[in-house]
């Protein structure tokens, strides 16, 4: 993996990374977006780190990467072929983001800040970032739209991270996975652990997709660790903006990153499992099922299982530990916490004995305070209608009193945030 | 199979298949549920499906079984465990819940649960 940096983002007359400064051509990356006929309209704006800037309601949010050698290409099955990714080397814009914005139903939510009380609690404060608006032609369905805005986010990121392909990296991270049999001689003595990582999977603006494909059709599989960083998988979750994995999540998995860091030293990095979280009973039967079946035919000491969204994936994040440890296997778990604004209530919808070790993301009821901004990407009118605003949350300061779970990326199951968790 | 809703759409939808109607709320869908369970019928769908919180959305769909057998443990903690939670975030007031939201976030709010409930009965 080259790193390179970026720590500030210009629109200029020529795209182009010099220096860690990134150059984008407003005009010929929007004619690219709007090459998609579903689209009306594309707003391109620029949100940096400090600058009193609001973005709203935000939908995804993408790291621009670039393949420089080995096969595939970043975000297979929707920007390049679907071959396998993640071997050779990748180049990335460290610094540097997509956001996609977009109202595609009334509801809709997630608030990054880019500076006061709200930066704090999302990670993406701390970025560079350039801004999506996008809007549909006339009479286009949600389901429509919100494919038109996950593309554009994907175009936008792999327009960026081309620029970066010939940028000889000054860092360069290796990651290694050896296969079973490589990995359990040279770690003989070390415990194996691997990775359950809970995709969403239930319908409208809360999928997953894997090379192309849907999560929620797809059984209990398994993938290298270093095709994550590639983009084989992808957001279309636009619901619940606190805890959802965005692309970039995906891109950057910090469970991923921690275990690879200790790989080799104090244990064996297996590998990892994605497994669904539908709506089907059977389903989340059948899918937890195969994944203590992987953790047991991989000869699995321990597994962490970080979980996506609220309610419902519970029972699957509950599931999947009960019936991992029945196979023998230590689990520990990663949620967050919807436990009431005092925090005196029960976090989660569903609980077992065998989900005894826990680390959570934060409470998501916990009130904030967030100051009122300058300049508002987006659409502010809706912040009384996202889940963790209520009536009055807009107030006549054009501040915003909410509950936590309004910011992008405040209490991601993964552990990405800075809330706690760390 | 038996889909209970109080979602316009879904009753229309579904209208070939076993649909119950209920004239209610979001947790008046989740007692009905319970109503049935304790009759011996099973969960087919997670309760609290979707991640809008339950006192974001008006509109709840559930489908159970036809076949009536022993009480189903599983169900009856799902179910009982999806009220508790209803009534833990009914604590905090909202202003779409029904009551005072323009047409235009309930159409929204009814569209999502159509597509939640379809895509976990498709072919089913």
């Amino acid at each position: 993996m080259g790193i390179i940096k970026i720590t500030d983002i210009q629109f200029a007359a020529e795209s182009k990374v010099e220096g860690s400064v990134l150059y984008v051509n407003r005009d010929e990356l929007k004619a690219h977006i709007l090459e998609d006929e579903t689209l009306a309209s594309c707003e391109l704006d620029i949100a940096k780190p400090g600058e009193s800037v609001r973005i709203t309601p935000v939908k995804d949010v993408i790291e621009p990467r670039v393949k420089v050698s080995g096969e595939g290409g970043v975000f297979p099955g929707w920007m390049a072929k679907v071959k396998t990714v993640g071997s050779g080397r990748t180049n990335v814009l460290k610094g540097a983001a997509v956001v996609t914005t977009g109202k595609i139903v009334g509801f809709q939510e997630g608030i990054i800040d880019m500076c006061g009380e709200g930066a704090k609690y999302s990670p993406f404060s701390q970025l560079n970032n350039l801004v999506l608006c996008v809007e549909p032609v006339e009479g286009t369905l949600q389901h429509a739209y919100e494919k038109a805005v996950r593309l554009a986010g994907l175009k936008a990121a792999t327009y960026l991270g081309k620029l970066a392909k010939d940028i000889e990296a000054e860092e360069v991270r290796t990651y290694e996975t050896p296969t079973i049999t490589e990995g359990i001689k040279l770690y003989p003595d070390l415990p194996r652990v691997g990775y359950v990582l809970m995709l969403q999977s239930q319908g409208l603006l809360h999928d997953t997709y894997v090379y192309g494909v849907d999560a929620k059709q797809s059984l209990t599989t398994m993938l290298y660790p270093t095709e994550t960083m590639d983009g084989a998988i992808i957001s279309g979750n636009c619901v619940s903006a606190c805890d959802k994995n965005t692309t970039y999540h995906h891109l950057n998995n910090p469970v991923i990153e921690d275990l690879y860091a200790r790989h080799g030293k104090d244990l064996n990095f297996v590998g990892v499992i994605i497994t669904n979280e539908n709506v089907y009973l059977a389903d989340k039967e059948r899918s937890s099922d195969w994944s203590a079946k992987l953790c047991e035919y991989l000869g699995l000491d321990g597994a962490i299982i970080s979980q996506e969204g609220f309610g419902n994936p519970d029972t699957d994040l509950i599931m999947n530990c009960k019936k991992i440890e029945a196979k023998g296997v230590k689990t520990v778990i990663i949620t967050d916490e919807y436990a009431g604004q005092d925090g005196a209530s029960q976090s989660l919808a569903d609980a077992d004995i065998a989900a005894n070790a826990c680390v959570t993301g934060g409470n998501a009821n916990t009130v904030i305070h967030l100051p009122k901004m300058d300049k508002v990407i987006g659409h502010i009118e809706y912040v009384d209608k996202i889940a963790g605003g209520w009536s009055g949350s807009l107030q006549e300061d054009g501040s915003i009193v909410a509950e936590l779970q309004v910011i992008t990326g405040a209490t991601n199951e993964m552990g990405f945030n800075t809330f706690s968790a760390r | 199979m038996i889909i209970l809703t109080n979602n316009p759409d879904v009753a229309q939808t579904f209208q070939d298949r076993n649909v119950l109607w209920v004239d209610g709320s979001y947790r008046d869908v989740l007692i009905e549920a319970r109503d049935m369970i304790h009759q011996g019928r099973r969960l087919l769908t997670h309760p609290l499906m979707g991640s809008l919180k339950p006192n974001e959305t008006p509109y709840r769909s559930v489908a159970v079984s036809s076949e009536q057998g022993d009480l189903d443990m599983d169900s009856l903690l799902l179910i009982e465990n999806a009220i508790e939670t209803f009534d833990k975030f009914a604590q905090v007031t909202r202003p779409d819940r029904g009551v005072n939201t323009p047409e235009r976030m309930l159409a929204d709010f009814r569209l999502i649960d159509l597509s939640l409930i379809e895509s976990a009965l498709e072919d089913r």
